[in-house]
């Protein structure tokens, strides 16, 4: 379990982190979002031991990080948002070479091989390997130490969808493996697709820490939407949202919009309780659209 | 094991960056090359040419002997055509009878006035050599016992002089000077490709996967500078064999190598030391690649500029010489200058060698200093 307890971090007068608590399970695939400046490269790069914290404790697998960073370092292993491997050298030569310096056992060097599809890749140099397989790359040297914990930084930018899928993919089969997996990323379709448990960041605070199913089930929504065929008439309604709009939970409230769209001639596709999608759950939260 | 692996990859990164080779090696073979044969004719003493179209107007034996010994003259290539000749030497009518006639000489503009003062010189040579004959052979007539042994009147200026400077060091020829000179020079270009692998690694997160490794800053600093290091000492010895074996076959004077083996290595190892330090100095607190390749460049040619590297010490004013001693370049530049001019042995350079290696290691210091408290902010 990774325990978070109280954090905080500045940078001059900037509070990157302010009494930041979190709980992580161990094996679970746990997102973190938030928009840019929320803090989340931050936390990463702390729970990393690249950044030493200013208050605060945090346990990582009853590990102080204060205290035991290397042995930390040795369990879990960064995947950055930028391709962090030497484009001048082969794909071999960049695995033999990170394997080298964390000691990798040869079945781990073989299975981050496997898990990644680079087999047919191995003495292709890796500044001509396409996006999705530099992006393989870049996960593969994170799994050579065969972490307990894996932190992805955004692993997904500048990917095709096919790749993305992949990627996701063997993600989630990490969880059978019982690794831990701290994600972030913008898509929040991604964090959707794998994530067991999300935890919302603004301004270097916890503003939700929930399962996935928790966030986008009725009970923590108070928001009815409806979606509506034709907008053309919206605007005559004073309303901003083009193809659909958010309510409060609240009989009489829905019942007169139901009436007044009809009044409208303005079709209905859908009444459902809100946030069923993850981003739009996020902005709901953070009232911000920079996602 | 580690540590290994890193100096491994660090060579195959060097190996690889085919222009960073090139300018390593190539560059300043072709500087030494260029700058040998360009400076051939300011720096030799021994080694002076002069096309002339001789006139004699006055017709006298005197005059003819003048000619003869010109003719002789190994430095003086005769000419039939005025057109192409550098000087064109007039002896006026009546000269042999009365000196205040004065020889005239005509001379090219593009020739520089140290030129003509080093042909009139070599010129009086001749004059002096051949009125002395004249008077000698005009006095044998009254005193025939006591001829003059002409052979040994020796009027040559180069025997006439001898030239030495103050602190007993010789003057380099253009070889002795380039040679050292550009392999300091050269060394100093580790700057460039240095900086810009560091600055890569901060900017592709490459460094911090590191650093999440548990990889320390002494290994990062210390496998960059392996690589390096043997580049450095690879350079210094290709830089010697162009100027011992290449240079010769550009009409210029070889390299020759008066001092100790010894003492090149000593020398080559300081200013190895001193090259990867500021290297890392500046890779470390660049912000970015074109941050680094400007400031590295700027550094070189500045350190390069007052060390004695552009134009030599030995002709700068006194203030300036002072200013180059503040130079690592100009530390090294007078280690090599002693050994292969002064015939120095490590016993003579070890103070160079010793300043270097404390400079090296300083930089190298406050390097790894800023490299950890960037890494502790986050880089």
């Amino acid at each position: 379990m990774i325990k978070i307890s109280n954090i905080s971090k500045s940078y001059g007068d900037i509070k990157a982190l302010d009494n930041l608590s979190l709980t992580i399970k161990e094996g679970s695939i746990f997102g973190l979002l938030g928009v840019n400046g929320a803090g989340k490269t931050t936390l990463l790069s702390i729970l990393n031991g690249l950044i030493k914290i200013d208050t605060g404790s945090i346990d990582i697998f009853g590990f102080d990080i204060q205290k035991h960073k290397k042995e930390i370092n040795k369990i879990s292993s960064i995947i950055p948002q930028h391709l962090a491997f030497y484009e001048n050298l082969t794909v071999k030569e960049n695995l033999d070479f990170f394997a080298k310096i964390q000691n990798a056992r040869k079945e781990d060097y073989e299975k981050s091989i496997e898990i990644n599809s680079l087999t047919n890749l191995l003495n292709q140099k890796s500044s001509t390997l396409s996006g999705g397989q530099k992006r393989r790359l870049n996960i593969a040297i994170g799994l050579l130490n065969n972490p307990k914990i894996i932190y992805f930084d955004e692993p997904t930018v500048g990917v095709d969808p096919k790749s993305r899928n992949e990627i996701l993919d063997s993600i989630k089969s990490y969880k059978k493996l019982g690794i831990t997996v701290i994600y972030t990323s913008h898509y929040m379709t991604e964090i959707e697709k794998i994530c067991d448990e999300v935890a919302i960041l603004e301004n270097g605070r916890l503003i939700k820490q929930d399962s996935l199913e928790n966030l986008l089930s009725n009970k923590v929504s108070n928001k009815i939407v409806i979606e509506i065929i034709n907008s053309k008439n919206t605007k005559l309604l004073n309303l901003d949202i083009e193809d659909d709009l958010f309510i409060n939970t609240n009989q009489k409230e829905l019942f007169d919009t139901i009436s007044l769209l009809n009044k409208n001639n303005i079709l209905i596709k859908q009444i459902r309780y809100g946030a069923t999608n993850l981003e739009k759950y996020f902005l709901d939260m953070t009232g911000n659209n920079d996602a | 094991m580690m540590l290994s692996a890193m100096i491994k990859k660090e060579f195959l990164l060097v190996i690889r960056d085919k222009h960073a080779l090139l300018a390593l090696f190539v560059m300043p073979a072709i500087f030494i090359l260029i700058m040998s044969v360009a400076m051939r004719d300011q720096f030799s003493t021994n080694n002076l040419e002069f096309s002339i179209y001789l006139q004699d107007e006055d017709k006298t034996q005197m005059c003819e002997n003048i000619i003869i010994n010109v003719q002789n003259d190994k430095r003086f290539i005769i000419l039939n055509k005025k057109k192409d000749a550098q000087f064109i030497v007039k002896i006026p009518k009546e000269y042999a009878k009365n000196s205040s006639n004065l020889i005239q000489i005509n001379v090219q503009d593009s020739i520089k006035s140290d030129q003509i003062e080093v042909f009139k010189a070599i010129f009086s040579e001749h004059i002096i050599k051949a009125r002395l004959t004249y008077i000698s052979e005009s006095l044998g007539n009254y005193l025939p016992n006591a001829s003059t042994p002409l052979d040994s009147l020796e009027v040559s200026v180069d025997k006439l002089y001898k030239v030495k400077y103050n602190d007993s060091k010789i003057l380099p020829n253009s070889t002795q000077q380039s040679v050292p000179a550009w392999i300091v020079f050269g060394m100093f270009f580790i700057i460039i490709p240095m900086s810009t692998i560091y600055v890569n690694e901060k900017k592709q997160n490459t460094l911090t996967r590191l650093t999440s490794m548990n990889v320390s800053i002494f290994a990062m600093t210390f496998s960059k500078s392996v690589p390096y290091f043997i580049i450095n000492q690879i350079q210094v010895w290709i830089m010697i064999c162009v100027g011992i074996f290449l240079v010769p076959y550009f009409n210029t004077p070889a390299l020759e190598i008066n001092g100790s083996i010894l003492a090149i290595i000593s020398v080559s190892i300081g200013l190895s030391f001193t090259a990867i330090g500021i290297s890392t100095l500046i890779a470390v607190s660049a912000k970015s690649s074109e941050q680094a390749t400007t400031i590295g460049g700027i550094s070189n040619i500045l350190l390069g500029a007052i060390g004695g590297v552009m134009v030599p010490k030995f002709i700068m004013p006194e203030s300036m010489q002072q200013i180059a001693e503040l130079s690592p370049m100009s530390w090294g530049l007078d280690g090599f200058l002693d050994i292969f001019l002064n015939g120095a042995d490590i016993g003579i350079v070890i103070g160079n060698t010793l300043m270097l290696l404390v400079f090296g290691l300083i930089t190298l210091i406050i390097s790894m200093i800023i490299l950890q408290l960037k890494i502790n902010k986050g880089l």
